[in-house]
């Protein structure tokens, strides 16, 4: 009994297991600066849609509706290595001379000192900022809508106290379309830690990349544990990670509300 | 004090406004009345701008409020200019619009803060003495929902105090409160009334006006049919448009 625990014990706490348990903080870390982004591009991209000028209102429009309409593990294929080729085009202006590209021999770079090797931070910050664009998209949409639910008497009171147009946005406008738009916000969360699930797809060792090489059958006695096929067993764990990570965020997500919603949602009389 | 020259509006191919000059000197309380639909929330709400007029002037203090373009597509020209001039004028709005998610404090220091830049403490002690003024001293920290209409009212009027206005202006202050509530806050604007301050007073009171007011002014369809003394306007009344309106105002 004892011996199986301890066992047990020293299998869940080998290198590779450790790894994995490591490897939940770029999931993590993901989801944060994903958010985060999704939430800058989302607020952006609302302000463009209701801008005064029709060439801004216009690529506002054009982000949320065709970007919505990407699908985001394609768009999480694409923009990282997009990304990684246009900078690298972009220094190979400045940095190669004909003599280098002459002496390149692979088709990408242009020459060697272009190449930009990309490693998991890197490749982590570029499927924060693609799950940022993605779901940006959805936010940006969420957050207009929030912005015309603001009453314009708590607009036009702000106008006529001779508050700037910037001070109107920032400290009325803005400030009280959170509780109209928090409830679709944590939907575009909860979408956003669902697709932390591709990052193994930018070959980041995440989460979903451990269970699956913990899981796969091993019969080499060396590595600890003989067993079958097990990737059901770890992919279970992942799956209460994941609820317990929606539990997690429905909490926030209600303790936002009540700061965001102070005032403005029913309150009884003093 | 506040002049107004021949002010025109349209909204599409409805003209609200059709060529309105109107005075106001210090001290002065003036009140506008006719029945809804005769222009006289347009007009004072175009002395702050929020509506543009399509044609015609607004002058503060003689200094005329610069526009550029014409027509319905007339637009502020000085962002500066006219941000100064908003800063002065204390608007009451009839639906309130305290800024739902400040406490009462907060709303009535918001400006003189962060338009005007007044020093904090300054700012507290004088909008804590101007809740006092308005009875409602112990609401300082609730929400506006947290009130009843005719507290919200007297918080949004010591919010225009604050401001140290030039001009009150009062946009049909009492239209959304229950006859009960109505009296508190027309107290409080007889106040200041009586303290001298120059105030524009859109009002369907017509007993208040005549008591408040030092010059009446009937609109109708978008013209000044008759102004004149609360004495002359009530008692000695000319037009028989104002006859009619008085008339059915008095059934209400």
């Amino acid at each position: 009994m004892f011996d199986d625990i301890a066992f047990w014990l020293g299998y869940l706490t080998n290198g590779k297991h450790l790894a994995w348990y490591a490897s939940f903080q770029f999931t993590i870390f993901a989801a944060v600066m994903g958010g985060l982004f999704a939430i800058l591009f989302g607020l952006t991209g609302a302000m463009l849609k209701s801008s005064r000028f029709w060439p801004l209102r216009l690529l506002g429009t054009l982000y949320s509706s065709i970007v919505r309409g990407v699908p985001d593990v394609l768009f999480f294929l694409f923009f990282p290595l997009a990304f990684e080729q246009a900078v690298e085009w972009l220094v190979a202006t400045q940095v190669c001379s004909p003599e280098m590209i002459a002496a390149q021999t692979a088709a990408w770079p242009p020459c060697g000192e272009a190449n930009w090797y990309l490693d998991t931070p890197q490749y982590l910050m570029l499927a924060s900022v693609s799950l940022g664009i993605v779901y940006g998209a959805f936010a940006s949409n969420v957050i207009h809508g929030a912005m015309r639910s603001v009453p314009k008497g708590q607009l036009e009171a702000a106008r006529a106290y001779g508050m700037s147009a910037a001070q109107v946005m920032w400290r009325i406008h803005i400030r009280q379309m959170w509780v109209y738009a928090l409830p679709g916000l944590s939907n575009v969360w909860m979408l956003i830690i669902k697709a932390t699930s591709l990052l193994s797809l930018l070959q980041i060792a995440d989460i979903v990349l451990w269970a699956d090489r913990l899981g796969a059958p091993n019969f080499l006695p060396t590595v600890g544990l003989v067993h079958d096929d097990w990737r059901w067993r770890y992919y279970l764990v992942l799956f209460v990670f994941y609820i317990l990570a929606t539990w997690v965020s429905e909490r926030g997500f209600e303790a936002l509300m009540r700061r965001a919603g102070r005032g403005i949602l029913s309150e009884g009389r003093v | 004090m506040v002049e107004l020259r021949d002010l025109h509006k349209s909204f599409g191919a409805l003209e609200v406004l059709k060529g309105i000059s109107l005075a106001a000197g210090e001290g002065q309380v003036i009140s506008l009345i006719g029945s809804s639909g005769s222009g006289k929330s347009t007009l004072l709400r175009c002395i702050n701008m929020l509506e543009i007029p399509d044609r015609g002037d607004v002058l503060i203090d003689g200094e005329p409020i610069r526009l550029k373009g014409e027509g319905a597509r007339r637009q502020i020209a000085d962002e500066a200019q006219i941000r100064h001039i908003r800063s002065e004028l204390g608007m009451v709005f009839q639906s309130f619009n305290l800024w739902a998610h400040l406490t009462i404090l907060q709303n009535v220091m918001e400006a003189p803060l962060t338009v005007q830049k007044r020093e904090r403490a300054e700012v507290e002690a004088e909008a804590r003495a101007m809740l006092d003024k308005v009875g409602i001293g112990d609401k300082a920290d609730a929400y506006p929902a947290q009130l009843s209409g005719g507290q919200q009212q007297r918080a949004a009027i010591a919010r225009a105090l604050c401001i140290n206005p030039r001009v009150m202006l009062f946009d049909e202050p009492t239209s959304a409160l229950d006859p009960e509530l109505e009296v508190e806050v027309l107290r409080v604007i007889k106040l200041l009334a009586e303290e001298g301050r120059t105030m524009i007073l859109v009002t369907h009171d017509m007993e208040f006006a005549r008591t408040v007011s030092d010059r009446v002014v009937f609109l109708h369809q978008g013209l000044v049919e008759e102004e004149g003394s609360p004495e002359a306007v009530f008692g000695a009344t000319q037009s028989p448009r104002l006859r009619q309106f008085l008339n059915a105002a008095a059934h209400d």
